[in-house]
């Protein structure tokens, strides 16, 4: 693993103000759920099941605030902060073997702009100067994140690696190692990607559903890559031009 | 244009949906003369597949003409007159290579959704559920088919479409079953299962030289059938014991190879449902699970297993001891239909292979919800349904043609 000084470095980047205790993604998810809060509220209250309806509406206002100024009372009542918690990185690791020499994929790999192609998550990338990259993400439930990335390794046709660096939504870095199959088989790609999610309970519990998602993302994003590398492009199952 | 779509279990219906259109350059639109139910398209039927939609057009067998191909189409034009193979595959992958066809690496888009439940995953195959990519099915008027190139078969002028529409499913899935038996001269190969796989299973062994065929079930006119068309002897195994019965006819040995044309009537995934499924598959087929467990007792030392009935999930009481102490081979797995097609073509249009022959009902697509009905029930001694998409009950449609014209 890597040395901390990353997370270091980006737990002081997080310092803002000392009022906000809610880190960035939990944020998010503040904004999202209490939205969603809001609107079950309101339902209940359209069929008449007043004192339910409004005691969801008053929970999700309360999330909406939170995740709009990043400052929770209860949080605050009971000592949790969960910007300025260090914690351990969640790993994702995926392998997929594709026909073409490793060279090759590396080059597909090594255009960055590529990307957002075959990972479904990714918006956009764009590469900003020779080691740097800017990216865009889209969640679930529509929520978007960007980060400024920069290039660590680049060992042409065996290894790529990445990290996020200055205020990223969600901090993360990535590898990407191209080996010689056996027996002619191509390339085995492996891609180890690690989250660095903000603190707290529901902090991890978030990051932990955010992990379940994208550990399967990451595996359909390398059976995509594979088809796009190996047939030219996607394979689809679309019966008509959208 | 009109298809057979699925709206729940023991639901289907003819509905009227847009006509499919060239979406990736390897694409053909084929206008379909003949379609067929499978067997295994009463598992979506009975509501055991997880990953069915309503709206989903069903089939995996059907033959018919080319009316619009892809750019990137080399091998066949407008006009052509193809048989479509049910399973699909890209024909680059390491397993297309090998001629592992239905094993395909890209031709499911959602290949993840079985990857849960077994390690890894087969190709896409026609209107066969999400889990299995998700493709619109034959039994409709017209159907997109990808990698076009790969995986159709012309058929040769003058031989009509009801030769060979088995030839997309039933009867390379028979031939596969009786190739992977290594056939001996003097062999006897046991068929449990007179279906039309079965039939087609038994056909194939008699065609690769097996000495005796005996088929294995418990409606008479499949018996009957196995009997006129393979020359099988058969037993029922509702009034025999069939292990030993099998014992008896070969001299104490057992049939050199035994192969399992029933399975198991449910398809697992990976998603939740998966268990329920399963469960209720099991408890419904009870009786077919056993059949395995016959084929692993009755066959001799040394034999082959060999598997190609669906099975899915996970089974209690397999007698793994047996096929130890016996040093049984074991062979299972969908179809190569690909690799057997242009052998299996020249023995139809040679007339050494009838695969037509067990076709016992012919009705237009409009009639589908009952022969699901028919066919699920075994009435009217009902082995193989053909549908018609361009006959129409009602008033004929302009450009119909009439099935099996050349």
């Amino acid at each position: 693993m890597e040395s901390s000084e990353t997370e270091h470095s980006q737990s002081r980047e997080w310092r803002r103000e000392k009022r906000v205790n809610v880190g960035p993604t939990e944020r998010k998810a503040s904004v999202i759920g209490g939205a969603a809060l809001a609107m079950s509220g309101l339902r209940c209250i359209s069929k008449q099941n007043y004192a339910s309806g409004l005691a969801m509406m008053l929970a999700g206002g309360m999330f909406l605030y939170r995740g709009q100024t990043g400052h929770c009372g209860i949080y605050d009542a009971m000592g949790v902060d969960t910007v300025h918690t260090r914690n351990s990185a969640l790993t994702i690791e995926k392998a997929v073997t594709i026909g073409l020499p490793p060279q090759e994929v590396y080059e597909f790999w090594r255009n960055l702009e590529n990307l957002p192609r075959f990972m479904r998550h990714l918006e956009s990338v764009q590469v900003t100067g020779v080691r740097t990259s800017h990216w865009k993400a889209v969640g679930p439930g529509g929520i978007s994140a960007e980060w400024d990335a920069e290039m660590m390794e680049d060992t042409p046709g065996q290894q790529i690696s990445w990290h996020s660096v200055g205020e990223a939504d969600v901090p993360n870095k990535g590898s990407v190692e191209f080996k010689e199959a056996p027996g002619h088989r191509g390339t085995e790609v492996k891609v180890t990607i690690d989250y660095y999610p903000p603190g707290g309970g529901a902090g991890r519990a978030a990051a932990k559903l955010a992990q379940g998602i994208n550990a399967q993302q990451l595996e359909e994003d390398l059976k995509r890559l594979k088809q796009i590398l190996e047939l030219g492009e996607e394979t689809t199952a679309r019966r008509t031009v959208e | 244009m009109r298809a057979v779509c699925w709206h729940g279990k023991h639901d289907v219906r003819v509905d009227e949906v847009a006509d499919p259109q060239i979406v990736s350059k390897g694409d053909v639109i084929v206008k379909v003369a003949l379609t067929c139910i499978c067997g295994s398209d009463l598992h979506l039927y009975n509501g055991y597949v997880p990953t069915m939609k309503k709206g989903d057009i069903m089939g995996h067998e059907f033959v018919g003409e080319i009316v619009e191909a892809g750019s990137g189409v080399t091998r066949f034009h407008v006009g052509d007159r193809v048989i479509v193979p049910f399973p699909i595959s890209c024909g680059v992958c390491w397993y297309c290579k090998r001629e592992l066809w239905s094993l395909c690496d890209n031709s499911n888009p959602n290949s993840w959704m079985l990857e849960h439940l077994y390690g890894d995953t087969g190709g896409g195959i026609f209107g066969y559920s999400h889990m299995y990519g998700g493709f619109s099915g034959g039994q409709a008027e017209y159907v997109r088919v990808p990698f076009a190139d790969v995986g159709l078969e012309k058929i040769p002028d003058g031989v009509p479409y009801e030769q060979v529409v088995l030839l997309t499913d039933v009867c390379p899935t028979g031939y596969q079953a009786a190739d992977n038996c290594n056939i001996n001269p003097g062999d006897t190969v046991a068929v449990w299962g007179c279906g039309p796989v079965g039939l087609m299973a038994m056909m194939s062994a008699r065609h690769l030289g097996a000495e005796r065929v005996i088929g294995i079930d418990r409606f008479p006119e499949r018996l009957r059938m196995a009997h006129s068309q393979c020359r099988a002897e058969v037993l029922n195994y509702e009034e025999v014991d069939v292990a030993e019965a099998l014992q008896n006819m070969t001299g104490g040995r057992g049939p050199d190879s035994c192969i399992d044309a029933v399975g198991l009537e449910a398809v697992g995934t990976g998603i939740e449902g998966v268990y329920d499924s399963v469960k209720q598959a099991l408890r419904l087929e009870t009786d077919r699970a056993s059949a395995l467990r016959q084929l692993t007792k009755a066959c001799r030392k040394g034999g082959t297993l060999s598997i190609v009935g669906v099975y899915s999930g996970f089974i209690d009481k397999f007698p793994m001891g047996a096929i130890f102490a016996k040093g049984l081979t074991l062979h299972a797995g969908q179809a190569h239909v690909h690799k057997y097609l242009p052998h299996l073509l020249k023995l139809v249009a040679d007339q050494q292979l009838n695969p037509s022959s067990i076709i016992t009902h012919r009705l237009p697509l409009e009639q589908a919800p009952g022969a699901y009905k028919t066919f699920l029930n075994k009435q009217d001694d009902c082995i193989k349904i053909v549908l018609n998409p361009q006959e129409s009950t009602g008033t004929a449609r302009p450009g119909s043609e009439e099935a099996g014209a050349a």
